[in-house]
């Protein structure tokens, strides 16, 4: 099962750059549900490793990849102070920067999912509303405390050091794991993740759910992208917003309808080619030497990653 | 409503993979009986459909746009079973593909959306709509499905999140994992999932009951369910 990338999908499609020619630019349904769905075709097929490409961590074997996926990240939320997570996290990048990872692009977007999914959720935290402690940076002096119900707010606001200690860990944190995940993503095909995780004794069928539903997202976010693009090619003034959400209504139907269709005909021709409803993955084959050093190592340096 | 790597404890995160493994099992096992040799392409199916779902933004009133989370009305198409397992995958593509939601948090993430949030929309609707297969009852049952289901699942990870504070604090007492506390997560979650994404969910929701009831009745699985229970 090779995993080749659909020209189709890898295509950018002009059309896709909405402009207004006049007053406020305001984005309607029909754009957001377009670039949606072209960051989901982009982001799930180019986040994804390939077969190809050469690097520490795409030349080891998926099954000890996501055994270090699973340790590592384990590790990382068992820690809890800042000096380990800053050592996992100039471990990772010395891992990043030896797997063939374009690096910056990489820790780009390793930044902005942190900025996100961490300091933007942690830091109202370091505020002593929420974190009781010492201020070390006052912002705002009230008349007098306030108390209400179980609330306090006192009477100087401002960051305290346990606060501001307890945004930075969280940020390491959600730092680290997005590291370890997505360089294991990153170098690993999909369905190879999916195969591994047998490891763990998941179940075949669920894995070959989840490996159908991939391709079937896939193939069906294009259908969905067509119906916008011919939608949005057939208007010429505004639409009201009933006749938008009927229209949307229409097409969640119509991709209903369709999924049932494809997964008759996906069932017909499993069964014509012999599927008798137990599911089984091809074998990895044997661990290489390469494989066994890259294990010891990571066991190791995962020992030490838990002792600091 | 994903949640991030980092914000779980493990006395959190281990206990919810075994709850989510054990609805998994028992979802499959019901699955078999109803769907037979079918059930791995049918899920797949399931699963695909519920993801696109979430590809759709629907206009609000108001001038703004948003899109469902979609496991409500999944669980009222397809049957709440058939939900766990479809948004379960979902939830374990966006992680591993997208980054959306942590490895960590899979089993808590399943449990807020594949689980909570299907029984609760589909015991809604059922309670809401008793007998009535269209109408304004049957309107307002399929928007409290939507909009109880998705205020379920918020309050249940405004609680994960902030039980951590009780339960894993350094010894100076600074929370080790999500910063906020039951006070102020409950809030916070409640408050704008009752304001907006509820009503989001809600909207669409009603939407496609309403066409699905106008155009393929018999393609709705609580509908399916009360018809086979008459006959």
């Amino acid at each position: 099962m090779k995993n080749k990338i659909p020209s189709f999908l890898l295509s950018q499609h002009p059309q896709m750059r909405v402009t207004h020619e006049r007053g406020t630019p305001r984005s309607s349904y029909l754009e957001k549900g377009l670039r949606h769905l072209s960051e989901i075709i982009t982001a799930g097929f180019m986040n994804v490793g390939q077969e190809t490409g050469k690097g520490f961590f795409r030349s080891l074997d998926p099954r000890l990849k996501v055994l270090f996926l699973v340790f590592f990240v384990i590790i990382v939320s068992l820690k809890r102070d800042i000096f380990p997570e800053v050592i996992i996290a100039l471990f990772m990048a010395l891992m990043v920067a030896l797997s063939h990872v374009d690096f910056w692009r990489f820790y780009r977007k390793i930044i902005g999912l942190t900025f996100f999914f961490g300091f933007c959720i942690a830091f109202p935290s370091a505020f002593n509303v929420v974190t009781s402690g010492e201020v070390i940076v006052p912002v705002a002096t009230l008349a007098q405390a306030y108390d209400f119900w179980i609330y306090h707010i006192p009477r100087e606001i401002g960051l305290t050091r346990q606060g501001i200690e307890g945004v930075v860990m969280l940020c390491l944190r959600v730092m680290n794991s997005l590291t370890i995940s997505l360089l294991v993503i990153h170098t690993t095909p999909f369905h190879k993740i999916m195969k591994a995780l047998q490891i763990f004794r998941v179940p075949g069928t669920f894995l070959f759910i989840i490996t159908l539903s991939y391709k079937y997202i896939f193939i069906f976010a294009k259908t969905l992208e067509n119906m916008y693009l011919a939608r949005k090619s057939r208007l010429v003034g505004a639409v009201k917003n009933h006749e938008a959400r009927m229209w949307i209504a229409g097409r969640i139907a119509f991709i209903f309808r369709k999924a049932r269709a494809r997964y008759d005909e996906v069932f017909r021709a499993m069964v014509a080619r012999g599927f008798t409803e137990e599911v089984k993955f091809s074998d990895f084959g044997a661990l290489t030497r390469m494989d066994g050093y890259a294990g010891c190592f990571f066991l190791l340096t995962g020992i030490v990653f838990l002792w600091l | 409503m994903h949640i991030p790597d980092g914000y779980l404890s493990p006395q959190t995160y281990i206990p919810l993979y075994g709850v989510s493994i054990a609805f998994w099992g028992i979802a499959l096992k019901n699955i078999k009986k109803e769907v037979s040799a079918k059930q791995i392409p049918y899920l797949a199916m399931a699963a695909a459909f519920s993801f696109l779902v979430q590809m759709f933004n629907v206009p609000i009133p108001g001038g703004t746009t948003g899109h469902a989370v979609g496991a409500g009305i999944i669980a009222l198409l397809l049957g709440p079973w058939t939900a766990v397992v479809a948004v379960s995958v979902v939830l374990i593509i966006q992680a591993f593909v997208f980054g959306d939601g942590g490895i960590t948090a899979i089993g808590a993430n399943c449990f807020n959306m594949a689980i909570v949030m299907p029984f609760v929309a589909f015991w809604t609707f059922n309670i809401m709509k008793g007998s009535s297969q269209g109408g304004p009852r049957f309107i307002t049952a399929a928007f409290l499905s939507g909009y109880i289901g998705l205020t379920a699942a918020a309050l249940s990870a405004a609680l994960m999140f902030g039980i951590q504070p009780l339960i894993a604090s350094g010894p100076d007492g600074r929370p080790l994992y999500a910063p906020y506390p039951l006070s102020i997560a409950i809030p916070a979650m409640a408050i704008e999932h009752l304001l907006l994404f509820s009503i989001i969910e809600g909207v669409v929701t009603v939407m496609l009951m309403r066409y699905f009831l106008k155009h393929e009745p018999t393609l709705i699985y609580s509908m399916r369910k009360v018809s086979c229970e008459k006959v």
